[in-house]
């Protein structure tokens, strides 16, 4: 169990190196540089001084050289665009809301969808299953920014329930100002939902059909035992498949959410940064979520064994 | 002797010799699969309605004889008249040509990217599972960092470094897309080429093509069909919030998530102009999600009766 854990973090650094590295040439094979706009109608030695300041000036393998190693003591440089800012005062002032709101979205979305996937697993043919089926179908296809927009509109314009843009701020940042977080969280949330609950309901069908299900039946186990130690375990490993990649989606920001109801999130930096070629920027928060997502991935590979016991980690038994 | 047995036998000749052969026509995967589509009616209602999407997108425009681009500041935000089938926007460009314009620029959208996904995701995947070893974690390493760089960091440099026109947003947009395919591929082909019934096909004699023709491509087709189901839906959102972003198109061009965008500036007085497109968008995907659902049951070789 320790070697395995070693041997997978040698692997998520080495994948993370991989992707700064793609991260940094990518944004270097985009003609023109940050300060090119600004730059030229200055004279020629500010000009020469800014490129100075920022590295500019050196060639691309040497500013790859610098960069790296600066990332390794966790120094990502100057912001180009905003100066005096630099990644970690960025997200020390954004990551709060993103990552409120992802964690609300994600909690509301997986919970309320796998409930329902129960719901209509257990009531299979009846109209509840039927009803259940029809409305996550109707939610995948409406796109979130859609009901952003329509609940935008018709709940907190019309009706006047809730704050129409916003979120809580300082005392209030991680708990309070609910109202404020109602209509961002709702709108996300469908997609998770109509996903799980048409996921869950496959896959316990799936099961529900297995011989050791029967078996367990045979045996004389109470209903509840048989669904709860025998349908639901085994019924969860593709959530858990795919649940990583939601959870590092919402946690690292939901970019037209952000936008629709103006919260001071981190993804509406990060499409200013990457449009401007805004290098420090960039690259902070594409590692950040990364190493979200790998780690996530990891994480999971640890809860399989204790969801499935047949899974031993190392491939070992 | 000749004659004795000629008394005894009567020679009935040969013709019901085949009588042990399948006298039925064979039925092929793909008139099965068929045949039980059209059995859905939800599903065949679907393909009705992206038939008839797929024709307004292509004639609509010339059907009201208007010009999605035109400008006229005279006629601003029209409701719907006979003149202006959706009404027009706050340029006063005609909005039924305008969302024909963005349907077409979607389905168009959805079908070569998925094209891309499939060719490069199977070829990938099958390559994947056929060598195994280190080619194998190599290719899948490859995958892994594609799939970890984030989406839209790839789409906007592709985007600055090609510009933004149609051919730009489809190649942004299918650059890192075949990964799914290729991951989810490579597991269905590793899971079958264990299967017993394909071990019992080899046992039995059966030439390799007949095992890759009569077991492992259907089996792979419902993946693969559930697959590109899930895909067509997330092009086209994906498309309409690079354009709500104002990362996608600019302007003459236009799409779905343009004119949603659009939409949203002129909601508060003028709601019909973020409808229409909206509604547009979620008729497209809807029949795509339904008609995918009743693929994958058609396909499935497993509910085959």
């Amino acid at each position: 169990m320790l070697k395995y854990t070693i041997r997978r973090f040698a692997e998520m650094v080495f994948t993370l190196f991989i992707i700064a590295s793609a991260t940094f040439f990518l944004l270097a094979a985009v003609p023109g540089d940050p300060l090119a706009d600004r730059a030229d109608k200055l004279p020629e030695n500010i000009r020469q001084n800014m490129y100075h300041k920022y590295g500019l000036d050196k060639p691309v393998l040497e500013r790859y050289v610098i960069t790296m190693r600066g990332m390794l003591q966790g120094d990502f440089g100057e912001s180009v665009r905003m100066p005096g800012y630099d990644i970690q005062r960025l997200l020390s002032e954004t990551l709060a809301p993103s990552a409120r709101l992802g964690l609300q979205t994600i909690l509301l979305g997986v919970g309320a969808g796998l409930l329902l996937g129960v719901l209509a697993a257990m009531c299979k043919g009846t109209w509840l299953d039927h009803a259940i089926v029809f409305f996550s179908v109707l939610m995948i296809s409406v796109p979130t920014l859609v009901f952003g927009l329509l609940l935008q509109k018709y709940v907190a314009g019309e009706l006047g329930l809730f704050p129409i843009i916003g979120w809580p701020k300082g005392k209030e940042l991680w708990l309070g100002g609910w109202s404020y977080t109602v209509l961002p969280t709702l709108s996300g949330c469908f997609s998770y939902i109509a996903t799980y609950s048409r996921l869950l309901k496959t896959s316990m069908l799936d099961v529900i059909n297995q011989d050791y299900v029967l078996a367990a039946r045979a045996k004389g186990l109470s209903e509840g035992q048989v669904v709860r130690r025998h349908i639901l375990r085994n019924s969860f490993i593709p959530i858990i498949t795919v649940l990583p990649m939601s959870v590092a989606f919402a946690l690292t920001g939901s970019f037209f959410i952000e936008k629709v109801y103006a919260i001071p999130g981190f993804g509406r930096y990060f499409i200013e940064a990457v449009q401007t070629r805004d290098l420090s920027i960039v690259l902070g928060q594409t590692v950040l979520m990364a190493a979200v997502y790998v780690l996530v991935v990891f994480l999971v590979d640890i809860l399989y064994t204790l969801v499935d016991p047949r899974i031993r980690v190392g491939g070992k038994a | 002797m000749e004659q004795a047995i000629d008394k005894r036998f009567v020679i009935i000749g040969c013709k019901d010799a085949d009588k042990e052969a399948i006298a039925r026509p064979t039925i092929t995967y793909g008139q099965d699969a068929w045949r039980r589509l059209k059995k859905n009616p939800i599903a065949m209602i679907s393909m009705a309605v992206l038939a008839l999407m797929a024709l307004l997108a292509l004639l609509g425009p010339a059907l009201c004889g208007q010009d999605f681009a035109a400008m006229e500041p005279t006629m601003k935000n029209l409701p719907p008249s006979a003149q202006h089938w959706f009404g027009t926007d706050m340029l006063g460009r005609d909005l039924f040509a305008r969302v024909c314009i963005g349907a077409r620029i979607s389905l168009l959208i959805a079908l070569v990217c998925t094209l891309v996904q499939v060719v490069v995701g199977c070829a990938y995947g099958g390559i994947m599972a056929y060598f195994g070893g280190w080619v194998d974690s190599v290719m899948m390493r490859v995958i892994e960092v594609l799939m970890s760089l984030p989406y839209l960091l790839v789409v906007i440099i592709v985007m600055l470094v090609l510009g933004n026109s149609v051919p730009s947003l489809l190649v942004a947009l299918c650059v890192t897309s075949w990964c799914n395919t290729a991951r989810a591929m490579r597991g269905v082909i590793l899971q079958l080429k264990s299967a017993e019934y394909v071990m019992a096909a080899q046992a039995l004699g059966a030439p390799a093509r007949r095992v890759i023709m009569k077991h492992l491509l259907p089996n792979t087709i419902g993946i693969l069909i559930l697959n590109i189901a899930t895909s067509i839906p997330n092009y086209i959102f994906q498309e309409s919030t690079l354009g709500f972003l104002g990362i996608g198109l600019q302007p003459p061009d236009t799409s779905l998530g343009v004119l949603i965008s659009l939409g949203q500036a002129a909601m508060e007085f003028y709601p019909l102009q973020l409808i229409f497109p909206a509604g547009a968008l979620v008729l497209i995907v809807l029949a795509f999600n339904l008609l995918g659902d009743g693929l994958r049951d058609a396909l499935d070789p497993k509910l085959r009766k």
